[in-house]
């Protein structure tokens, strides 16, 4: 038997405790500050709420360590199943809320079934593959039907209109694949349009130099002309498909989104509020910021969504880029620990679970800050531990709590196996 | 593949994870230190500007006072819906449309208005609405997210008197008018007629500065101190016009149902007691929200109320100016007091000109005071035989026919008085003769003139004279100052000769007592000296005139009557000067010759026996 305060990787711990304390701090400056005028009561009570999710979530985290880890693995598919069924339902008698259909209302709270999904898809997904003898994606069927397993949610969830998550699903493919002996010139083949999408969107000629170096890369890396090939005529479609889309396919105010991500000046009140206001509070903070409760952005409201999906620019306002190179290189030094978990732990289940966990994590980062930033175009998903969100909140710590179960019994669960 | 090499991959593959991972996570902390560090500057500047609003602080407009003090226009608070776009749902429009009992097509129009202008900052969405519909609003605020209001103010206009034409209306301040003047700011209300239009930089007063730390709404919080960039306003100075209100509204009622004008002017100073003007409009109903179907309908009726007839009405001024001719011949020696000239029914000069009056001897003042048409185109006659046209031109100018009066109201006609180098161009170089002129002697013809020149003329003739420029306002006060609008004083007309206009007068007196005015305008309290006239008109019934000044010996004021299609003027237009004149003077006035007025109805003369 393992001792619990012992051996519980309590570094994690302090680290996440760490984050979900910074998201309170900028929680209660976004919503019970002198911003708290301008806000409806339902949004001031957010603070108290997510005080309460961090306790629940940490009694969570705790009693978890208590369960063997082999049930997470035997109970995958059914958990996954039960998942999408209420996905399903949500779909049908969900509520809408800033135009995505996701959630199912408790009496007084709202329960996202998306972020649950994100869990038992993660640990259905792991099953799968680790289950079979040789763990290898090389076998085409068994690679196609761990695809299944993530695309059948993330079309869900693209149907309940919620396509921020939908990227964190589809970003999960390449993550497994790569994990499980995917080459590598293949996996940056892989993602390498992903890339150019990027770069065709501000002026098709990056694009087009990012294609030239990636297939450079791929020849490089796999030394086989048919796959240079390959990466030459999916990037050129790629580069294609944006200019196509851009001036024929998309619909005015796509259009507008997109342009307000290149150029947020150009329709300073409409689409590109939100980027210019979001860069605003950032940058005015310079290098101390302004002070607890002392953003004029936050406290002013000029901030969209300040609680959840602008949550960075309250920490890089009111406490400058001393506050968020803290908060970036806390959620940094946290990801690397997972993923050092990971390398530690000899059960690939419970090895690609923590990299898929921390590749989770990542993304919503990433693409949080990023769009906080304007590095990347806004798009809604919260910054985990940190932003409002029950549901996100326990869903995010019970990811955790399986991650640091499976570490604290890496011996037994091996040997069970 | 073995376990162990299998393994191997797997822990390389998650290094290179945690390689990327990293890397990723300094590009966010690189992008950061960009924009807190390196863009602080230009950030922080936005910040500030972000949530500091320069204020336009609005003044209130002047008010506007009859001579008496008596309050002609103010301005009442009112009630302004606002609408914040980014916070409001659409599927409120039915709800708003009914709380405030309107359409809710008007709702919706001002909504895309709004989202046009921007999502984020507050429009007017519905202004002047009443206490009643702004409690129900207010009772109902918590459904309906993204409606706040504003306090404005409207113009408030007396019951007493209409005064329209005169007073003007204001409208919200158009693209030109903000390019042409950069004291106008987005949504003031300026003057787009009447005095407020000529008053307009007066009674707007100027605005102040103020700076307000504002919300994303736009909604304040409070004063930003910097003390050195805040103005306070000044407020819009008040007028003090020549109106007597008492008087204006006896001469809107006595005009209820006809068309035409009526002008009461002090023949010594120009200024006007009362202008009335008929049809006019509710200029209240264009204070506050606009009114848009009175406007359309007002802008679209026929009879066009809009159009101020006292002063931009052309038409000829008929035998109203009689008594100038006759000034103008003593002058000129065409004619002397004594000289006679014989009416057998006409005048025969190429063709017969008709004179009504009754056949005999006149010398100028029976020709005055019997309105004799043959002793003036005689004299007409005479005076271009005798190449005198233009000199006559110029002289019938000096009384104020044909020149601008330099009123202070828009769009007053000049007229028309022709000189030979008018009718050169009227009719072509050498192509007019003396058939085209002798009309003029009675005033016909190519001659046409507004109500109140026809008043400038009168008062000339009364006051001994002088020419005066007809005003409206007296003083402009603000708390720390009064000043005099810069007008001309009565000027003496030069060539006139007194005793030429006792002559004249004589005859004006005689119209009263023993011509046309005998009917109505005779009475055995006031000496009034006065003169019809009739301006034929090809549509319908001629348009009469009657002007005159009272008491005869020392006139105070000068009326001027003038209604289209009103048949003759003895019957029409000279019983309503007589109650003018005897209200102003007594303060009372003849109920018969006002139930008459009050009674009647647009009819030729049937009498037979007399002209204008």
């Amino acid at each position: 038997m393992v001792s619990i305060k012992k051996e519980l990787d309590w570094f994690t711990v302090f680290l996440w405790f760490g984050l979900s304390l910074i998201g309170l701090i900028a929680i209660y400056s976004a919503t019970q500050g002198p911003v708290s005028e301008f806000l409806p009561s339902v949004i001031q009570n957010n603070f108290w709420k997510q005080l309460f999710f961090v306790g629940l979530s940490t009694g969570l985290l705790f009693s978890l360590q208590f369960i063997n880890p082999s049930i997470f693995k035997n109970f995958s598919y059914l958990a996954y199943g039960l998942s999408l069924l209420l996905m399903i339902y949500t779909l049908f008698f969900g509520q809408e809320i800033n135009g995505a259909k996701s959630w199912l209302r408790f009496g007084g709270f709202g329960l996202q079934s998306s972020e649950f999904m994100k869990i038992t898809t993660i640990l259905a997904a792991a099953n799968y593959l680790t289950s079979r003898r040789n763990l290898s994606a090389e076998k085409i069927r068994y690679a196609l039907v761990s695809f299944i397993i993530i695309l059948v949610p993330t079309g869900l969830v693209i149907a309940q209109n919620d396509f921020g998550t939908a990227i964190i699903f589809i970003a999960l493919i390449p993550i497994i694949l790569f994990w499980s002996g995917l080459p590598y010139g293949v996996a940056l083949l892989m993602i390498s349009p992903a890339i150019i999408l990027y770069l065709s969107v501000f002026d098709w000629l990056y694009g087009a130099i990012a294609l030239v170096l990636l297939t450079i890369a791929v020849f490089f890396l796999q030394k086989s002309k048919w796959l240079s090939l390959v990466s030459l005529i999916m990037g050129t479609a790629t580069v294609a498909a944006v200019q196509f889309a851009l001036t024929n396919v998309l619909q005015p105010h796509q259009v507008a989104r997109i342009i307000a991500f290149t150029n947020p000046s150009y329709d300073p009140t409409g689409a590109g509020w939100n980027v210019i206001q979001a860069k605003t509070a950032i940058g005015s903070g310079g290098w101390l910021g302004k002070g607890f409760l002392e953003g004029t952005q936050t406290q002013l409201r000029f901030l969209p969504e300040q609680w959840t999906d602008f949550i960075f620019c309250v920490v890089g306002e009111e406490f400058g880029f001393l506050g968020a190179s803290i908060l970036i290189v806390v959620f940094m030094i946290f990801l690397l620990r997972l993923l050092h978990l990971s390398i530690n732990h000899k059960h690939p289940f419970a090895q690609l679970v923590t990299l898929s966990v921390a590749s989770v994590y990542f993304m919503h980062f990433f693409i949080n800050v990023g769009s906080a930033t304007a590095l990347l175009p806004v798009i809604g998903i919260p910054l985990p531990f940190i932003s409002y969100g029950g549901s996100a909140f326990i869903a995010n710590t019970l990811m955790l709590a399986i991650c640091l179960n499976m570490d604290l019994y890496k011996r037994e669960f091996s040997i069970y196996s | 593949m073995s376990e162990l090499n299998n393994n191997q991959r797997t822990r390389i593959s998650i290094r290179v994870m945690q390689v990327l991972f990293g890397l990723l996570c300094l590009v966010v902390l690189g992008r950061v230190f960009f924009l807190q560090v390196i863009e602080y500057e230009q950030y922080s500047l936005q910040g500030e500007r972000n949530s500091i609003r320069q204020e336009i602080i609005s003044p209130p407009r002047g008010l506007i006072f009859d001579k008496k003090g008596e309050l002609l226009v103010d301005n009442v608070p009112i009630f302004t819906l606002t609408i914040n776009p980014a916070n409001y749902d659409t599927s409120n429009n039915s709800l708003i449309a009914n709380l405030l009992e309107i359409d809710v097509s008007i709702i919706r129009d001002q909504v895309t208005k709004a989202r046009n202008y921007s999502w984020y900052r507050s429009s007017p969405l519905i202004s002047d609405i009443d206490f009643e519909h702004f409690a129900v609003i207010q009772q109902n605020l918590w459904r309906l997210p993204g409606i706040g209001h504003q306090l404005e103010s409207k113009r408030n206009y007396t019951q007493k008197v209409n005064a329209s034409h005169i007073l003007g209306y204001l409208r919200e301040a158009d693209r030109e008018d903000f390019n042409s003047n950069k004291n106008i700011h987005l949504g003031d209300k300026i003057g787009k007629s009447g005095l407020e239009l000529i008053y307009q930089e007066d009674l707007r007063g100027e605005s102040g500065v103020e700076f307000k730390r504002v919300n994303a709404y736009g909604q304040t919080l409070g004063s930003f101190d910097l003390s050195s960039e805040r103005r306070n306003a000044i407020e819009g100075a008040n007028l003090i016009s020549t109106i007597d209100s008492d008087l204006q509204a006896f001469a809107e009622d006595l005009l209820v149902n006809k068309t035409g004008a009526i002008i009461v002017m002090n023949p010594n100073t120009g200024a006007i007691l009362t202008m009335a003007s008929s049809p006019n409009y509710e200029v209240d109903r264009l204070a506050g929200r606009l009114d848009q179907s009175y406007w359309a309908d007002i802008n679209s009726d026929t009879t066009r109320p809009l159009f101020n007839r006292a002063i931009s009405s052309r038409q000829p001024p008929g035998s109203t100016f009689k008594p100038l001719m006759g000034i103008i011949g003593l002058e000129e020696g065409l004619v002397t007091p004594e000289t006679i000239i014989k009416n057998t029914g006409g005048y025969q000069r190429g063709r017969l000109y008709r004179d009504i009056a009754p056949k005999g001897d006149y010398d100028l003042v029976k020709a005055i005071t019997y309105s004799s048409n043959t002793y003036f185109y005689k004299l007409m006659d005479d005076i271009a035989t005798s190449g005198r046209l233009n000199k006559w031109s110029e002289r019938v100018k000096d009384f104020g026919l044909g020149s601008d009066l330099e009123i202070d109201l828009p769009s007053a006609t000049t007229g028309i008085v022709p000189d030979s180098a008018f009718l050169d161009r009227w009719f072509g170089k050498s192509r007019w003769g003396l058939g085209d002129l002798i009309n003029l002697g009675i005033g016909q013809g190519i001659i046409s003139v507004s109500p109140l020149q026809v008043a400038t003329m009168t008062s000339a003739i009364a006051n001994d004279g002088y020419r005066v420029y007809p005003y409206l306002v007296e003083r402009i006060e603000t708390n720390y100052s009064t000043t005099i609008p810069s007008k001309k004083s009565a000027k003496k007309i030069e060539w006139v000769n007194p005793k030429h206009l006792e002559i004249v007068k004589e005859g004006m007196k005689g119209v009263v007592q023993e011509g046309s005015g005998r009917f109505y305008v005779k009475n055995d309290v006031i000496d009034i000296g006065g003169k019809t006239g009739t301006a034929q008109n090809p549509h319908g019934y001629s348009h009469g005139w009657f002007t005159s000044f009272a008491p005869f010996e020392s006139p105070e004021i000068v009326v001027t009557v003038f209604l289209e299609n009103a048949g003759f003027a003895s019957i029409s237009a000279a019983p309503i000067a007589r109650l003018v004149i005897e209200y102003q003077l007594t303060g009372s006035y003849s109920n018969y010759v006002y139930n008459y007025v009050k009674n009647w109805e647009p009819r030729e003369d049937d009498s037979g026996q007399t002209t204008d």
